[in-house]
């Protein structure tokens, strides 16, 4: 069986990078980041109901591990004091109620605002999602 | 007349009749057939077994030709899925961009086994930027597949340009960084 790091890199750090950060206007940073989302009951399982965490090649055991290593290290000092690991249970109900029926983006500006504004959460959360005309992509190969 | 060799045969074959029982060599020969799977195999028996390969994942045909001293070359170990044009035939490396060119901080990322050891490493593909395509001859164009996956899983798919994130999004050439053993 794979460690956390290893299954956080081969299923997510192609994009958000091999420590937690690549282009924050494109991937949200999950370095210094990721923990505060923590503070709110519907962060806590939204990281989990996230369509790419809910439906990523892993079994319930791994992703657990993963989801701890991405929020308990890659997050850092941001998780809150009284935070607890995720339990495999806990995420293999989670992930059974993924987010696909809901505005990914407006649900993530709502939670940022609440996390901005009262729990002293960085501003940077909003870095993501800013278009920046000079990274769009193109078909040029 | 007899022989003394029918009389030998015939007081060796009432012996036999007198002193053993078809009952007594039958459970004698059950015993023996039971013993023999308990009993331990011969040490040649078992060196044989455990010099075996303890690895039961078949090969892919790319593992099966891979090499580890010409990254210019498709089969080298690294670039077991990599696909477009190789860097280091462009003037940078195996995982170094060209000067002049950006490597993208977005990129696919895979595992190639190394043919020296058997072990499995994660590897980052990762496309350089921002200048035109390099034109470096066929030999350098690579088209491998292993660990990749369709366009449905594009997160690990290699026909996409994985330039978005950097400056500009022109597709320059393909590197595959090693990151560390994937355990």
């Amino acid at each position: 069986m794979l460690s956390p790091r290893a299954n956080y890199l081969l299923n997510c750090g192609g994009c958000h990078g091999l420590n937690g950060a690549s282009n924050s206007r494109l991937v949200p940073d999950l370095k210094d980041h990721v923990g505060f989302f923590l503070n709110l009951p519907e962060g806590r399982s939204y990281v989990v109901r996230l369509p790419n965490v809910a439906f990523s090649m892993t079994t319930d055991e791994a992703l657990t591990g993963l989801l701890n290593y991405v929020v308990f290290t890659l997050g850092g000092a941001t998780v809150p004091k009284d935070a607890k690991p995720y339990t495999v249970r806990e995420v293999s109900q989670l992930r059974r109620s993924p987010l696909t029926e809901v505005s990914l983006v407006r649900m993530r500006q709502a939670m940022i605002r609440t996390l901005i504004d009262q729990y002293h959460a960085t501003s940077d959360l909003r870095l993501y999602g800013v278009v920046d005309s000079s990274s769009t992509p193109s078909s040029a190969r | 007349m007899t022989s003394p060799f029918d009389k030998m045969s015939e007081q060796f074959t009432r012996n036999l009749a007198r002193f053993s029982s078809r009952r007594g060599f039958l459970s004698k020969l059950g015993v023996a057939l039971l013993a023999a799977p308990a009993l331990p195999l011969l040490p040649v028996a078992r060196t044989a077994r455990a010099a075996e390969p303890k690895s039961v994942t078949p090969k892919t045909d790319f593992e099966l030709h891979a090499q580890t001293t010409d990254d210019t070359k498709c089969n080298y170990w690294k670039y077991c899925g990599s696909d477009g044009v190789l860097c280091s035939c462009c003037g940078g490396g195996s995982h170094t961009c060209p000067a002049g060119a950006e490597p993208s901080p977005i990129s696919w990322i895979g595992t190639c086994v190394s043919p020296e050891d058997g072990r499995s490493f994660v590897i980052a593909y990762r496309d350089c930027c921002g200048k035109p395509m390099c034109g470096a001859s066929k030999s350098c164009w690579c088209d491998n597949t292993d660990r990749e996956m369709p366009t449905y899983r594009s997160s690990l798919n290699n026909d996409i340009i994985w330039c978005f994130g950097s400056a500009s999004a022109t597709y320059h050439c393909s590197t595959a960084a090693l990151v560390g053993e994937a355990k």
